[in-house]
């Protein structure tokens, strides 16, 4: 069972650090090799990972002395959906990335973001947790930087060199961080952490501090610049990748070094948070009304979206995590399926300029046109789909915010409301384009030539189908994940449990 | 049946199954079926029929007193402590009677959808939609927790999207439905807000403990929430300042409009507040609130539905008065009593508007159209459908013994009977019920006297008068036309040369495939209950007060819908298409048709909205510019570094120069 724990991580980055080594070497292996090795891995890391969740194992190593870093690796209610998302995730960009001819450098790239991921999300120390945050950085650039946009290379470049040094400054802030939270709690386990005593002043610095650092990975507004360009200069793997599993790291992150152990710094910063998390998601839905490019709105609704999961964390309630920690698979989920659909429309289009007429895609591509639905439509928290219970829950929660002040989280949470209106409306402007199409083509009939072809097929269609299925399933059935969490949360006693007066 | 009736040995409940086959059926339905037009027919008639057993069996329970009166959906949410979310349906009488009415009208729905859509490519689509649209309806009906309200309230939202654009070739059709859907979302927001509100007050989830928990303390709170539920409840059921969706939703095919209109959507504001109603009663602002919104739509919407030159557009604002009319009927309650009084209006509006829609489609297959033009003297020319029209227009006006007058002199006579006792509050509703009463009589008067119209047999009889004409064949009038010289409007020979006129090709005959049996057959149910209805009354599901009449109230109802008719009737001769809005001033008419002008305030509301969202766009596209050129900066930096760093004696001594000026100058201003 210990394996598991070891295999989830090490499989994906050793095998990926070995294809991009082998790609690199005089060996050069055959594409479907390649193919057939990467998918094999990130399956098995998924078989690893579901193994790991259903027995919850742990492993409990002195690592380094000096510093006090252990090797102590475990699951728990909060961060079992996240290992399973990522290690599904991990599988569909491989599996996806049949659809073109994909390099075993591409391909190792992958498998080195989800394997890092899974180690961010597995290990229970926090010095430990901040190297593996880190070792994502570098194969992510790689698949901006050399599997990008080949349309633009100047952007590409630019959007690459941007995405590296700016959450480089943040995991700087990070480690500034964890360093002062571990040097003045005497311990980095993270369940120690849990319980440690500091004072009200240092646990407000550490968390300000952290907050900075993790607000530019997660993003919050005003630390978002490098995503939009990062987004839309990356492969489809890789915005799948950034918005699915990156993002998540961020919001862990925050709930394990923030809210956890520092419940009173928390409830010092949470206002200034809230009010910058809820700019996020008016802003976002703003700007999303008139960007023109799918890829950029759909990585600012990525922070709007974001912006409601932090609301909800600056909550500090029971309620509040949970309803950030299922607004976060939601998001992964969601994100996951927009990038694939949008990826794949940007290759058949050419470019994803909302304003160029074309035919409506209901009728050209009904599968991809079904998954741009719904996608959508989860977007903007429809009912029985995944999105709805996060936005739903972080309405709640920041209603009743525990010892926050009462009246700003309420006008916090109608601004939050009016958001998900402004969602609604740039969610159906994209469908009212994209999915019901323009008249000022004509119309084509559906059956017979080379029109619906073009449709996903294959690898492409089997991605968005599971995506489908899984916005589907979360939507409609909540009750199981919530229980997961809220089987991890009554462990952790920092937490508020209260709701309004 | 014996192991149905017996509810605890049955592992689902009748109440989850009302929700979960229709639902089942919109999935099945997209999963499987796809394109192939009788399986989705028989995949979403299986839906609507099961769902209508087993809102019969809940019937048949709840008439017994068998009936669980709560069920499990998904499972208690883990929210606790701050939140205590069962996730529970409840049945009572009136989610029972209500189920049973969205289950009939969503069956005949689906019977006359197939018929309507015979040519239509996405059938399949547009049957799945219904069927979840059942679904979403049937699980506010049933729902006892604000979330499962929520989610079948928006879930409501999103098909009436999908179905207002099911032409999504059109752009009118796919403007109407983004419009639906936005001014309704809108509303939603406060409507989520305030039962946010209501439900973390109360610490729970659970409609009916929010009922108990707040009943007790009045405060500005509970007012608070209350009126931003009525506000979501205007958006949904398309009342003042948000109603102007509704009419422009009628670009949509006519079952989507049946079913939208009578049984779900607009009907889903009555529901929630029908079981918020022992809260409403207790504030008179809520209630004044509500009673003016209700009262100057339903007035509104009636003076608009007279003017319409589209019938189908009069039938929607219909709507937005029938509802203004329920919503008068939740107002006007006293402390302590129920929601029987706009649940018995509720129901029976779903039967005689569901096919009075239903007809009114009909009747546009057979004339293309649905505007006065077209339709007049519709039911002459197609006497199939008279019958049909006749007693849905009757019971919308109200004339006894139809069901439209059982449910509406109820709620006159209530708002009367309260407003004598001094309650402000159903004064204005007494006054705004007069006028929506004297207005619905005079738009089905209106309707009524159009599509039975004599013209057209009129002018065909004339036709062939001229052409038996001996006289007239003998001139030769036609060939007189064709072959004279053209004139110009004063009779002077206009020099070019003569133009052959080629008579037009006469039109082909358009063969109408008339409604099957199964459709014909549940437009007959909904007639009958359309007539019947009433007597819904003298059942144990609603309790009012049906056998002490005010006779003298009633007979001045009368009276004034008579003389009203009267009017309409000599307002109509000589005109057209027997229209009596024909005599109302051209000005007044186009400005009616626009409902108002509401659709342009509505698009100068979202201007300022645009222009906020180009100017954060552009302020966001400099802050990115902004972030990026600090990494250009520090290259260009490094880039200038390392263009010093070149080697030569000369730039390495003025670099230490530089260096020991400025270390000297830190060292100076340091002392």
């Amino acid at each position: 069972m210990v394996a598991a724990l070891l295999v989830a991580p090490l499989a994906p980055l050793l095998g990926g650090t070995a294809l991009i080594a082998a790609d690199r070497s005089r060996l050069r292996i055959a594409t479907a090799a390649a193919y057939g090795v990467a998918l094999t891995l990130a399956v098995v890391a998924l078989a690893a990972a579901l193994l790991a969740v259903w027995k919850r194992p742990g492993i409990d190593h002195s690592w380094v002395p000096a510093i006090g870093m252990r090797l102590h690796l475990a699951i728990d209610g909060i961060s079992a959906p996240l290992v399973v998302l990522t290690a599904a995730i991990g599988v569909l960009v491989v599996l996806h990335a049949g659809w073109r001819e994909p390099s075993a450098t591409y391909l190792g790239a992958l498998l080195m973001v989800t394997g890092g991921a899974l180690a961010t999300f597995l290990v229970q120390d926090a010095i430990a947790f901040f190297l593996a945050f880190e070792l994502v950085l570098v194969p992510m650039w790689l698949l901006i930087a050399r599997f990008g946009d080949t349309t633009r290379p100047g952007e590409r470049d630019r959007a690459a060199t941007m995405f590296v040094l700016y959450t480089v400054l943040g995991s700087t802030l990070m480690l500034v961080g964890i360093l002062v939270l571990v040097v003045s709690a005497g311990t980095s386990d993270l369940t120690h952490l849990q319980t440690a005593h500091l004072s009200r002043s240092t646990q407000t610095v550490v968390a300000a501090l952290l907050m900075i650092g993790i607000g530019i990975k997660i993003p919050i507004w005003p630390l978002h610049s490098w995503l939009p360009a990062a987004h839309t200069a990356a492969p489809t793997g890789g915005s799948v990748l950034l918005a699915a599993v990156l993002l998540k790291m961020g919001t862990y992150a925050v709930v394990r070094l923030v809210v956890f152990p520092l419940p009173r710094g928390l409830h010092a910063i949470a206002p200034v948070v809230a009010v910058f998390a809820v700019a996020g998601i008016l802003i976002g839905g703003l700007v999303c009304l008139v960007e023109r490019s799918l890829k950029r709105l759909i990585a600012w609704s990525s922070v709007a979206h974001m912006g409601f999961v932090v609301l909800a964390l600056m909550t500090g309630t029971t309620l509040g995590v949970q309803a950030a920690l299922y607004g976060n698979i939601a998001h992964g989920v969601i994100s996951a399926l927009l990038f694939v659909v949008v990826g794949g429309l940007k290759k058949r289009w050419g470019d994803d300029d909302l304003q160029t007429a074309r035919r409506a895609l209901r009728q050209v591509s009904p599968r991809l046109g079904l998954a741009l639905v719904v996608g959508f439509a989860g977007s903007l928290a429809l009912p029985g789909l995944a999105g709805f219970w996060g936005e739903v829950l972080t309405l709640f929660s920041a209603w009743s915010p525990g010892d926050r002040p009462l009246t700003l989280f309420r006008v916090l949470a109608v601004a939050a409301a009016t958001g998900s209106v402004l969602a609604a409306a740039y969610a159906l402007r994209v469908l009212r384009t994209v999915w019901a199409g323009t008249d000022s083509l004509p119309d084509v009939v559906t059956d017979g030539g080379s029109v619906v072809a073009q449709d996903a097929h294959a690898v492409e269609w089997i991605v968005i189908a599971v995506l489908v299925a899984a916005v589907v399933a979360l939507g409609v059935w909540p009750t199981p994940l919530m229980h997961q969490t809220a089987y991890g949360l009554a462990h952790v006693s920092r937490v508020l449990v209260g709701g309004a007066p | 049946m014996g192991t149905l009736s017996d509810s605890s040995g049955w592992p689902v409940h009748p109440s989850q199954l009302i929700v979960l086959l229709p639902a089942l059926a919109a999935a099945v339905s997209l999963v499987l079926v796809r394109r192939a037009r009788i399986p989705a027919f028989v995949v979403a008639l299986l839906g609507a029929l099961g769902g209508l057993a087993a809102a019969a069996q809940l019937l048949a329970q709840q008439l017994g007193g068998t009936a669980e009166a709560s069920s499990a959906t998904v499972g208690p949410l883990p929210l606790e402590p701050v939140l205590h979310a069962p996730m529970r349906l409840g049945v009572d009488r009136f989610a029972v009677l209500l189920a049973v009415t969205v289950a009939v009208v969503a069956l005949v729905v689906q019977l006359v959808a197939r018929w309507y859509l015979r040519e239509d490519r996405r059938y399949a689509a547009f049957a799945a939609t219904v069927s979840l649209f059942t679904a979403a309806m049937q699980l506010v009906v049933l729902s006892d927790d604000v979330l499962l309200t929520i989610v079948g309230w928006e879930l409501m939202g999103w098909c009436s999207y999908l179905l207002i654009g099911h032409d999504s070739e059109r752009e009118k059709a796919r403007r109407a439905a983004y419009k639906a859907f936005l001014v309704t979302r809108l509303a939603d927001a406060p409507f989520a807000i305030g039962l946010v509100l209501l439900a973390t007050g109360a610490h729970t989830t659970s409609l009916s403990a929010i009922v108990r928990h707040w009943s007790g303390q009045p405060s500005t709170l509970l007012t608070g929430g209350l009126i931003a539920v009525i506000v979501g409840v205007a958006g949904k059921s398309a009342q003042v300042p948000f109603q102007d969706w509704l009419p422009d939703a009628m670009e949509g095919p006519t079952p989507a409009s049946a079913l939208i209109h009578a049984a779900t959507m607009v009907a889903a504001g009555t529901v929630v507040l029908g079981r918020l109603l022992p809260l409403l009663e207790r504030s008179d602002a809520a209630r004044t609130v509500l009673v003016l919104i209700a009262g100057i739509s339903t007035v509104l919407a009636g003076f608009l539905a007279y003017c319409q030159t589209d019938l189908k557009r009069l039938l929607a604002w219909s709507t937005v008065s029938q509802v203004g009319l329920m919503l008068l009927g939740l107002a006007i309650v006293p402390v302590g009593h129920r929601a029987d009084l706009a649940l018995n209006h509720l129901v029976a509006h779903a039967m005689f508007k569901a096919l009075l829609f239903l007809v009114f489609g009909w009747i546009s297959v057979l004339v293309g159209g649905t505007v006065v033009a077209r339709m007049s003297g519709a039911v002459r020319a197609h006497p199939a459908t008279r019958a049909l029209v006749a007693i849905g227009l009757l019971s919308l006006a109200g004339v006894p013994p139809m069901a439209g007058f059982v449910s509406k002199d109820l709620i006159v006579d209530e708002a009367a009977t309260r407003a004598v006792n001094g309650d402000g509050v159903s004064r204005i509703a007494f006054v705004a019920l007069a006028f929506s009463v004297a207005l619905t009589a005079a738009y089905c008067m209106r309707a009524w006297l159009i599509l039975d119209h004599r013209s057209v047999v009129e002018r065909n009889a004339a036709l062939e008068i001229v052409e038996d004409s001996v006289t007239v064949q003998e001139v030769g009038i036609v060939e007189l036309f064709v072959t004279s010289a053209q004139v110009d409007r004063r009779g002077r020979e206009v020099g070019q040369p003569l133009v052959p006129i080629v008579p037009e090709p006469e039109p082909e005959p358009v063969t109408v495939v008339a409604p099957d049996a199964a459709s014909r057959l549940g437009l007959r149910l909904l007639a009958l209950l359309a007539v019947v209805g009433g007597l819904l009354v003298t059942t144990p599901l609603l309790s009012l007060d049906w056998n002490h009449p005010a006779w003298a109230l009633i007979a001045a109802t009368l009276l004034l819908m008579a003389a009203v008719a009267v009017f309409v009737r000599v307002q109509s001769l000589g005109t057209p298409y027997g229209d009596a809005a024909g005599r109302l001033p051209l000005t007044l008419r186009s400005v009616a048709d626009r409902g108002l002008g509401m659709d342009g305030v509505y698009v100068a509301l979202t201007r300022p909205v645009v222009a906020l969202a180009r100017l954060v766009a552009g302020a966001e596209r400099g802050l990115e510019t902004g972030v990026h050129s600090t990494a250009r900066g520090a290259r260009g930096l490094a880039g200038v570094g390392a263009r010093l760093q070149n080697g030569t004696p000369t730039a390495g001594l003025v670099a230490v120069a530089l260096g020991v000026v400025a270390v000297g100058l830190i060292g100076i201003s340091l002392w």
